[in-house]
């Protein structure tokens, strides 16, 4: 098997959102919905709480002395707000999981069709989700790792950050502090992913045990650093679609409901974006992930007598 | 050598502006490695009562930092502002040596008998007896031997590396208070929540330091030896003031610049480390424009130069803003102070501030903080909004925009919960976000309500007239009050009294609020063969809308409230509600064309003293801010699930 470069695995991202746009959109109305559904909780809890003062109109336009105020009078609904947000992102975690899989499952066995394709995606969800979750809970030290990381690194700079008078002096600190936490974060991401992978190409056939295929694919993973760069660009686009809209957004604030509105869908358009750069990495981890050297053989083969 | 400035003391010289009870002379020593001042005072007081005097009160501040037993640590519990006190570095002041008129009276040194409440271990304040009793308008020279040992920069005095801050650092004596005839020593111990009080008077002070250091100082530099072993003496004198501080730093540059009054002009300048100087410029700008606006709000700036002191930046949580005469330390230099966040200049406009609340109206800080530092946030917000701008007085960045005292109201939050009233001793509150919350924002915003309530410039005289009657004297809260009320040619007891000693505040509220069409009466009228049943259909709805209004107020304050009505049709009416003692709701009725839509309690904002939050309230509700907060929090929660998710 020839062995892939980075041109190869981001290559296979256009490929894929193209061929299985559908599946895509079908992911994010699913997304997009909760993230409505969200939309429309928060608001309604806002609006029982200040929805007959004018002072929070202003607060949303941007007045910070009324947001000052609102946050204070308002913490009951602020809190119940942030219970909102949290719920849709646990809820999407969980969701995630059966999509992923499913997305892992229609791009590795790479169906024809409508149907076949969404018979594809809900099989592959379905049969990989336990693992998912086992694998989810086999990753939970590592990112504990990450926050120990992150905690150690910020309390080592912060009297530093908390001393510096310019711009050089915060990044340099922030930098010591967040590096070694962020390719942490990336190599921990970049193996559950491909863990994904392998658990979606070989379940199957092998049936790959979640402990064993982590550790595989965290020697792998530094094996084949390509795999990181790979990772790292999926995330560097994401950042960076992210920044670029709230550097174009800055300066236009929109007013009344169909602001709101306009707002919401703007912001659709750019998560349809970062959800395209995600399954397009996907894409390219499970091209790589078919070259891996294959996982112990935990299926039983059955053999016909008869035969 | 430093050059010695060429100016008197005073600008234009001229006659004493204060009785000058208290003078000293005091000659220091420096020793920058072991952080310790060796010194000899002689303080010439005056009796300028009407009553003997056999004993001196003498403030030991230093000692406030010398034991976990002391009332300031004990008050403290070690921290202040942020600043923690360094258990390997105590402060202390040691007296080696105290002579009257050449008799040695060290041993009579002792503790206040009886020792003051809660402060029986400390020794920040001692009492020497006198062999003879100063009688009324006598005088009495005291000469002391001391050495200060300075701790690590904490409360505003002491070191840190090679910076030196050295304040509240000699033997100073009480301020004689109270009607002629029964006064009486005001010598608190020192306790974190209170500052200073002292007589005015003049310091002739020679400072021995290391050559390599730079010099800042109360006063104006009159003379500059070379003292031998890379020691040079610096002399500086000062008139009609009533403390003396000084820094000393191997590291410092300075930076100068001239605020324009209109009897002259006087020197400011700004010392600061190098990797500080785009600070320092905002510094400097902010201290001149503070000179200028409040010598025309106030009296003059009376003295010739301003030093302002950036400390640096691994001291100014202990060393920064803190204010002296002619002397003064700011800070607030962080990358996150961006240009256009002027917490930086509000540091220095507040503490250039307090040279004129309390550097000229000295009052007591112990007994009542309120009347320099909430006036001075109050004089603080006015000369902000001069300076920068009513709307961007406190932010101006990135299109965000907020003014000062605003923010500080808004971050403040409300003024009910506290359970002192805003005259409350300093030492007496409950603690220290108490004594914070009263002190400044409580009374600046009691300030700005009155000024609201009186006319913003009818009120600016007033407090011109208050500032000009008692600079170089020790105003009370009383007289305040009184120069108020007669400034402004009323009775202001209705606002004094509640706001300032009663604890509780403003709390406004509406308490319902409805419009109905009018129409004929309906129902059954008249008796037998004569009743008569009007329906809806004999007596309809008329284009006419009854409108009832109530507004409440459940705080013990109670000023005139204004109030505006808007209605459908685009018109408005404007009412006015006088609750002083006129209980605690009205209800206002009204006919009008047109259906109420907006109530707004105080329209103008001029009640600082309650959270405006639902003052202005809307008959119906409208959902279209909510669902735009809706959807940036569905954005945000969206922006999560992609990273956790696909």
């Amino acid at each position: 098997m020839p062995r892939l470069g980075l041109g190869d695995l981001i290559g296979a991202g256009p490929r894929a959102v193209s061929r299985y746009t559908g599946t895509l959109l079908a992911v994010f109305v699913a997304q997009s919905i909760i993230a409505a559904t969200c939309m429309v909780g928060v608001a309604f809890v806002l609006a029982q709480a200040f929805a007959h003062l004018p002072m929070f109109d202003e607060a949303v336009d941007g007045d910070l002395v009324a947001l000052i105020y609102c946050v204070r009078y308002g913490k009951p609904s602020l809190v119940a707000t942030g219970g909102i947000v949290l719920s849709a992102v646990v809820l999407w975690q969980l969701a995630s999981w059966f999509l992923v899989g499913g997305l892992g499952g229609v791009l590795a066995r790479r169906p024809e069709g409508r149907g076949d394709t969404a018979r594809c995606f809900g099989a592959s969800g379905a049969t990989t989700y336990l693992a998912y979750a086992r694998l989810a809970l086999c990753s939970l030290p590592g990112w504990l790792i990450v926050l120990f990381v992150f905690g150690t690194g910020t309390s080592l700079v912060a009297p530093r950050i908390s001393r510096a008078l310019t711009v050089p002096e915060l990044l340099g600190p922030l930098a010591v502090a967040l590096l070694p936490a962020l390719l942490l974060l990336v190599l921990l991401w970049t193996v559950s992913d491909y863990a994904r992978a392998e658990l979606t190409l070989r379940h199957d056939t092998h049936d790959p045990g979640v402990i064993v295929t982590y550790l595989r694919t965290l020697a792998y993973v530094i094996r084949r650093p390509v795999t990181l760069v790979h990772s790292a660009l999926g995330w560097l686009v994401f950042a960076l679609v992210t920044a670029a809209y709230a550097y174009l957004a800055q300066g236009h604030p929109m007013y009344g409901a169909e602001g709101a509105v306009t707002l919401f869908v703007a912001r659709q358009g750019v998560a349809l974006l970062r959800m395209a750069t995600r399954v397009g990495i996907l894409a390219g981890q499970i091209e790589l992930g078919r070259t891996r050297p294959l996982p112990p053989r935990r299926v039983e083969v059955k053999v016909d007598p008869k035969t | 050598m430093p050059k010695v400035d060429g100016s008197p003391a005073l600008r234009g010289g001229g006659p004493p502006r204060s009785p000058r009870i208290a003078n000293y002379k005091i000659d220091a020593r420096l020793d920058p490695i072991r952080h310790q001042i060796a010194a000899s005072e002689t303080l010439t007081w005056t009796n300028a009562g009407q009553s003997e005097v056999d004993t001196l009160p003498f403030h030991l501040y230093l000692n406030g930092f010398k034991n976990e037993d002391s009332l300031f640590l004990r008050s403290s519990h070690g921290a202040v502002r942020g600043a923690h006190m360094s258990e390997a570095s105590w402060g202390y002041l040691q007296i080696e040596s105290v002579r009257v008129a050449g008799a040695d009276l060290t041993g009579k040194l002792h503790p206040p008998v009886p020792p003051p409440a809660n402060a029986a271990d400390d020794q920040s304040v001692v009492e020497l007896p006198l062999a003879e009793p100063v009688p009324p308008g006598g005088t009495v020279e005291v000469t002391f031997q001391y050495m200060a040992q300075l701790p690590e920069v904490f409360a505003r005095t002491g070191y840190k590396g090679d910076f030196h801050l050295i304040g509240q650092w000699f033997p100073k004596i009480g301020v004689r208070v109270g009607p002629p005839g029964a006064e009486r020593w005001e010598c608190q111990p020192f306790h974190v929540n209170t500052e200073f009080f002292a007589d005015f008077g003049t310091y002739d002070v020679t400072l021995t330091v290391p050559n390599t250091h730079t010099v800042a100082a109360t006063g104006v530099l009159t003379n500059a030896v070379d003292a031998g072993g890379g020691m040079r003496t610096l002399t500086y004198h000062a008139e009609d003031v009533h403390d003396f501080v000084w820094m000393a730093d191997p590291y410092m540059d300075v930076m100068s610049g001239q605020a324009k009054l209109d009897d002259g002009t006087v020197e400011v300048r700004v010392y600061y480390r190098p990797e500080q100087r785009d600070f320092a410029r905002r510094h400097l700008d902010a201290a001149v424009g503070s000179i200028e606006k409040f010598s025309a709000m106030f009296v003059p700036y009376p003295w010739p130069i301003m030093s302002v002191i950036d400390p640096p930046v691994d001291a100014a949580a202990g060393a920064g803003g803190m204010e002296y005469p002619t002397l003064v330390t700011t800070s607030g230099d962080s990358v996150f102070a961006r240009p256009g966040i002027r917490l930086p200049e509000y540091v220095t406009v507040h503490e250039v501030g307090h040279n004129w609340f309390q550097g000229l109206l000295a009052s007591n800080e112990a007994e009542e903080a309120w009347l320099d530092e909430g006036v001075n946030e109050w004089a603080d917000a006015r000369v902000m909004a001069e300076l920068y701008g009513q709307r961007a007085s406190g932010i101006d960045w990135m299109g965000w925009q907020a003014e000062l005292g605003a923010l500080r109201r808004a971050a403040d939050g409300g003024t009910g919960d506290n359970p002192s009233p805003i005259a409350t001793a300093a030492y007496a509150f409950v603690d220290n976000a108490a004594y914070g919350e009263a002190t400044y924002v409580a009374t600046m915003r009691a300030l700005q309500t009155l000024e609201h309530t009186v006319g913003s410039q009818r009120f600016a005289a007033a407090m011109k007239t208050y500032a000009r009657t008692f600079a170089f004297r020790h105003p009370t809260g009383r007289d305040l009050f009184g120069t108020l009320g007669t400034a402004l040619g009323q009775d202001l007891t209705w606002f004094f009294g509640p706001v300032f000693h009663e604890v509780g505040g403003l709390e406004l509220a509406l308490r319902h609020a409805e419009c109905r069409p009018k129409h004929m009466s309906r129902g059954v009228f008249g008796d037998g063969s004569a009743r008569k049943t009007v329906t809806e259909l004999e007596a309809p709805d008329s284009v006419t809308w009854t409108c009832e209004v109530i507004v409440q107020n459940t705080g013990p304050l109670h000023v005139p409230v204004d109030l505006e009505l808007r209605f459908a049709d685009g018109s408005s009416q404007h009412l006015r509600w006088d609750d002083r003692g006129l209980g605690h709701w009205e209800r206002f009725t009204l006919e009008r064309s047109s259906r109420l839509v907006e109530v707004w309690l105080d329209p103008e904002n001029k009640i600082a003293l309650d959270n405006p939050t639902t003052h202005h309230h809307r008959l119906e509700g409208d959902g279209s801010a909510a669902l735009r907060a809706g959807a940036w929090f569905g954005s945000f929660a969206q922006t999560l699930m992609q990273i956790v998710g696909p």
